[in-house]
């Protein structure tokens, strides 16, 4: 078994934190992982991306060009970006939320806006399991779950071999027990997002 | 929830990136003391061993520098505990004063420095291969792979440390210091040492006797050393009985493995690497007709194999390059080349617009520099805009005169050419040719603002100003035969906001004043829009760039930005320096009370140490003063008219000065009012454009404010010049 994940977003999403949840089911199921991500200046404000390897063995964190077989995304642009990343044929989930790179910086003069994003990313993916994360979210009254939606929705993925009881253990080990309850609820939400497709 | 780190489990597996595995190894050796300075990517092993530092019975602390720190541990180490000092890169210069003695002297408890290098300078400013150190200074050096190694070297190199008497380096690269993998984890050591200093001992005062004494017991002890890397369990050879072979170091050597065709070479890992492993080394090769090298940065393992007896492929031969990081791709596209691997598909990319890092929403340090940009500012036009309407001219001497009258307006619209149209006002020149060429004393000049006054009962309206300034500025009432100027209307110009084609906007002069920086958040505002800081060489660096700058005759004043821990840091000597040898400079603390940009770690300003015990806060402002400095002011950045207004008398003070910038960080606060843009919003662009908060953004004709970004700073609320942005509450 190998299965490489890229986990996309920008600055002060969660992107960090969700691929740590991701890695720690999947050791909990016995897999070696490795994943590397940039800190530091980078993060400010910045795009993110962090490389989650999973198998029996594993030697380098990097992922190559056009070999991950699943992109998570917590932004449209930035999962756009990801499909470089992204095999021919695998699957993205992606959450439909667009944030706009800052005006003067953007350097480009193309708008874009988040179907043409959406339609980028379906000429590369076999499979686009598109997340609102927002509304799902606000279902929960809590804003601040999209990413764990993200992730119950990964889970849910044919690819991912990982037990839905190692991912909701990693959740709980990850998290303050106020908020426990509200997480798991919130990947449940997001696994039925994708099961009920 | 306790620290995954304290895990008492041996032989279970913790998901660790390799600063915490440094930190476990660390703690499983028995260490008693660790120091550090934050530096990406070093930071989280000393916040690791702090978080649990109480519970181990360790002393912890982030020192207020690199070289601080390493003779915090070595103080330690003399006194037989065991104690591991950790930095980035660029952090071991700062240390290395100490570290090139230190070899000299040697260590008694076990003394580890952990390095971590940053190839392709994800968060640094320059690209630096501590192996190289190692051989400048004679200390031994272990190269992490990962994050496993990591931890295993760490705790094995306490043991090494002792047995040599050496310091030991352990280096690890940003993708073995932030990339997490499975470690598997051991036992705590038990150490019952007591701390004793053994004051009779010549070893540790270098003087030059004792220090040519020492440096042949270094010898010796190198001589050692090379015998144990010889044999160090860090060195592993896979003999698969092949011609070729692949020798590596670092996460070089994993990205080759995950690629190359595993029983297709013999491998030799390198993890103990200085002293350099000949004899072993020898032995691999002698199998090999060719051998492949692969190791980011510089080509250390590649030099030390010439005069061997083996066709060695090296970085020119594989195309790999000294600069940058090793990716899967880059290795993949090198053996391609040579027919090892098959290359990679070409891929279609879609040219998306990027997503730099840039200062966040709310930060103090965008408004410091916004209003920096803005002292002196003029009203400037864009001849590509300008289609000559004369509206500007309308809407000026209705300001002025209540008429709409071109001829009585301060700014004048004039027609180059058959296309091209301009709008020229006066542009608050440093000692104005106007005011030199005026014979009868009426013009003055703002020392402050600049802004240009003409005294009514003097000026016999002769024009010599008008002949004098070379922009066209100035010109004669029609009917009082009187110079008239331009006063930015106390700024806020009304041209401004009246021209239609946006052509005119009142914006900074970049060109009468210097900004040197250096390393922290704050050196972000040498992106655009803000383009403010100007250099950025080393810690505390800029302080006495600008000191150079002014003695060597600059016409513009010179400021010199820095933060609070890095003014700790280096910052202070350099005051201390423009203070006694009276530089024309104006040093600004951008004190936001923390190391921001490494994590949020306390500075001496915080009041917390880093095992979360009360401190004594130290204050700039009384550094300054005892330094000697008599020109500081303290500013909120947020109030911007206060801090130009600051800026504009700094523009003008001769002498050393002072400016305390003093804002916390808005990651470590809570929100203030959200913000809302009015109906009233015309689109001009310029809370994007100039001031450029990454809550806001154009859309179409108008801004717009993404409230789950805005920190409710309120300081675009000060930029829009047309008032179109509030604060929500106050609806």
């Amino acid at each position: 078994m190998k299965l490489d994940l890229i986990f996309t977003g920008v600055g002060g999403q969660g992107v960090v934190v969700l691929s740590d949840i991701f890695c720690e089911a999947a050791m909990l199921d016995g897999f070696d992982v490795a994943k590397a991500e940039i800190h530091g200046m980078a993060q400010r404000g910045g795009s993110i991306s962090a490389h989650v390897r999973v198998g029996e063995k594993v030697l380098s964190p990097l992922i190559e060009t056009g070999k991950a077989e699943v992109v998570v995304g917590f932004e449209v642009l930035e999962t756009a970006r990801a499909m470089t990343m992204l095999k021919q044929k695998g699957t993205v989930v992606v959450n439909t939320k667009y944030i706009p790179p800052g005006g003067e910086l953007s350097g480009s003069g193309k708008a874009y806006s988040v179907e043409s994003l959406l339609e980028l990313i379906r000429k590369k993916a076999l499979k686009v399991h598109e997340v609102d994360g927002i509304a799902l979210a606000s279902k929960l009254g809590n804003l601040l779950v999209v990413n764990t939606i993200l992730l119950g929705a990964v889970s849910a993925l044919p690819e991912v071999p990982i037990k839905i009881g190692s991912f909701q253990q990693a959740i709980a080990g990850r998290l303050k027990e106020k908020y426990i309850q509200l997480n798991l609820r919130a990947f449940q939400l997001g696994r039925e997002s994708v099961l009920s497709r | 929830m306790a620290p995954k780190i304290a895990s008492d489990k041996p032989n279970s597996f913790l998901l660790l990136n390799g600063d915490e595995a440094v930190a476990r190894g660390a703690l499983e050796a028995g260490i008693k003391v660790a120091a550090a300075y934050p530096g990406t990517p070093s930071t989280e092993i000393l916040e690791a061993i702090a978080a649990v530092a109480k519970q181990f019975g360790i002393y912890a602390e982030w020192s207020i520098n690199e070289i601080v720190a390493m003779e915090v541990a070595v103080g330690a180490s003399m006194a037989g505990v065991r104690s591991i000092v950790s930095m980035k890169h660029v952090g071991l210069n700062v240390a290395a004063d100490a570290a090139m003695t230190l070899a000299y002297t040697g260590v008694v408890g076990g003394l580890v420095i952990a390095v971590c290098d940053d190839p392709a300078m994800h968060s640094s400013q320059n690209e630096q291969d501590t192996r190289y150190f190692a051989i400048h200074s004679n200390i031994p050096l272990l190269d992490a792979g990962s994050p496993q190694e990591a931890y295993e070297m760490t705790r094995d190199a306490f043991e090494l440390s002792e047995i040599l008497q050496l310091p030991i380096l352990v280096r690890l690269t940003t993708r073995v210091a932030h990339g997490k993998a499975r470690v598997k984890i051991g036992k705590f050591q038990a150490l019952k040492r007591k701390a004793e200093f053994d004051k009779e001992c010549a070893k540790w005062v270098m003087v030059p006797q004792n220090a040519l004494r020492q440096h042949r017991i270094l010898k010796s002890r190198l001589t050692q050393a090379e015998k144990l890397v010889n044999e160090s369990k860090f060195n592993i050879i896979e003999d698969n009985n092949k011609e070729m072979g692949v020798i590596g170091s670092g996460i070089g050597f994993y990205h080759a493995k995950s690629l190359l065709e595993q029983g297709q070479f013999s491998w030799l890992k390198l993890g103990a690497v200085y002293p350099f492993p000949r004899g072993l080394v020898e032995r691999f090769v002698s199998k090999l007709k060719k051998v492949i090298v692969v190791e980011e940065l510089r080509p250390y393992v590649e030099d030390n194999l010439h005069g061997l007896n083996v066709e060695v492929l090296g970085k020119e031969q594989l195309g790999l390059e000294e600069i940058g990081e090793f990716t899967p791709d880059g290795i993949r596209t090198a053996f391609a080349e040579q027919g090892y691997l098959s290359p990679a598909e070409p891929q279609t990319t879609e040219e998306l617009p990027q997503r730099p890092p840039g200062l966040c929403p709310g930060c103090p340090h965008r408004a410091f520099y916004y209003a920096i940009n803005t002292v002196n500012q003029f009203v400037s036009c864009n001849p590509e805009k300008c289609v000559g309407c004369d509206i500007c001219e309308l809407a000026c001497s209705w300001e002025k005169e209540k008429v709409f009258n071109p001829t009585k307006s301060r700014i004048r619209a004039v027609r180059l050419n058959i296309i091209t149209n301009v709008a020229l006002t006066c542009r608050l020149c440093p000692d104005a040719a106007c005011i030199q060429a005026c014979p009868k004393d009426a013009l003055s000049q703002s020392k402050e603002t600049r802004i240009i006054t003409v005294d009514p009962d003097k000026c016999n309206g002769c024009g010599w100003c008008v002949e004098a300034c070379e922009y066209g500025s100035l010109t004669l009432h029609p009917t009082k035969h009187q110079a008239i100027a331009c006063d930015t209307c106390n700024g806020d110009p009304k041209c401004v906001q009246a021209c239609p084609e946006s052509a005119l906007t009142f914006m900074g002069r970049a060109n009468d004043k210097i900004v040197t920086g250096d390393i922290g958040c704050y050196t972000l505002g040498c992106l655009p829009p803000v383009n403010t800081v100007q250099t950025c060489l080393c810690m505390g660096g800029g302080i006495s760039q600008a000191a150079g700058m002014a003695h060597a005759g600059v016409k513009d004043k010179t400021f010199a930005v820095i933060g609070d821990s890095t003014f700790f840091h280096g910052g202070m000597p350099g005051l201390l320096n423009i203070a006694y040898n009276k530089a024309n400079v104006c040093v600004v603390v951008l004190d936001n009370r923390t190391v921001a940009m490494t994590g949020h770690q306390p500075t001496p300003e915080s009041g917390k140490t880093a095992m979360g015990d009360d401190a004594k806060i130290v204050n700039v402002e009384a550094i300054a003063k005892s330094l000697g400095i008599e020109k500081i002011d303290a500013i909120d950045p947020y109030d911007l008219k206060k801090t130009t207004q600051v800026l504009r008398e700094t523009m003008n003070y001769k002498g050393p000065s002072v400016i305390i910038s003093l804002r916390p960080c808005p990651l470590k606060i809570e929100k203030g009012p959200l913000r809302q843009v009015q109906q009233t919003c015309n689109g001009c662009g310029l809370c994007v454009k100039a001031y450029g908060c990454p809550a806001i953004s154009l859309n179409g004709n108008r801004a717009e404010i993404d409230e789950t970004l805005c920190s409710g700073c309120g300081v675009c609320e000060q930029v829009c010049p047309f008032n179109a942005i509030r604060s929500k509450d106050a609806q």
